[in-house]
């Protein structure tokens, strides 16, 4: 999977590895800003109310 | 024959690479929720509770703002923080840093009545996590709540390490299962335990025992000095 990425992005070693890094920060960026915050209230980490629900 | 292995192959290496891929989304989701969570809601804690100091400063028309925070709670067991109060126990407030007085299911009194229970819940780990270190707030230790103009002097008479979160009771304006029978002016701290998951409910209880007027330099009542 990893392999046929780094097959398909255009350019040398170089230009490769700077896409590649764009590419992992553009994804950290996304799970931190949209994908994390809708997880976490679906999950049972931090509940701290006595609400009986 | 060949080829047949060459598919096999890649079949596994695919799916071996989506676990280290879920392994490492795994590890980020850690570091957002015990980090980065708190440092948005540090920040955003932060401004907030400094309009609400600006307000009193400025001695701006109603002492009692709801949205932006009635006041800071002061636990010097729990660490040298100030933590601001808001209304309500929603993730959204609660998720801004803050300690929240309960609406629902029963509803907080507040620190100013003569009678009632000043209930409040609070994160334990991550958005600010400012009821983190419940656990250390023992028998006799002081919660201090600091308004506009009265510092609330509590003493801590009960704790409860592990409730249910079903147990609502325990925010009841005379919480009896703290052991009190008689009306009186109580505060209540909820948070969830063991720490990192929500299985069940922490409760500490506390009493008013004075309280005393601010002075002009916010001099603080001697249990935070």
């Amino acid at each position: 999977m990893y392999g046929w990425i780094w097959r398909h992005l255009p350019g040398n070693a170089w230009v490769r590895a700077l896409i590649s890094i764009v590419l992992v920060l553009a994804i950290v960026y996304v799970l931190f800003q949209y994908v994390f915050p809708w997880a976490e209230p679906l999950l049972p980490f931090n509940d701290v109310t006595v609400d009986g629900q | 024959m060949a080829r047949a292995r060459n598919r096999i192959a890649g079949i596994i290496s695919v799916f071996g690479e989506l676990l280290i891929t879920a392994g490492l989304v795994l590890g980020l989701f850690v570091l957002y929720s015990l980090w980065w969570t708190n440092v948005l809601a540090d920040r955003a804690a932060d401004k907030d509770g400094a309009q609400v100091r600006d307000h009193w400063a400025d001695d701006a028309p109603g002492a009692l703002d709801t949205r932006d925070g009635i006041g800071f709670l002061h636990v010097p067991a729990m660490g040298d923080d100030e933590v601001l109060v808001k209304r309500g126990t929603d993730p959204a407030v609660l998720n801004n840093g803050v300690a929240g007085y309960y609406t629902d299911p029963i509803k907080s009194a507040l620190p100013q009545e003569k009678q009632g229970n000043f209930t409040l819940a609070a994160h334990r780990d991550g958005h600010g996590a400012k009821f983190h270190n419940i656990h250390k707030v023992k028998t006799g230790d002081a919660i201090v709540f600091e308004s506009k103009d009265t510092w609330y002097v509590y003493k801590v008479y009960r704790t409860l390490p592990e409730t249910t979160k079903y147990n609502v009771d325990v925010l009841q304006p005379v919480p009896k299962e703290s052991g009190r029978t008689e009306p009186g002016r109580y505060i209540t701290l909820t948070t969830c335990t063991p720490m990192y998951t929500s299985d069940y409910r922490y409760v500490v209880w506390g009493e008013l025992e004075r309280t005393e007027r601010v002075d002009r330099d916010r001099t603080p009542p001697a249990e935070l000095r």
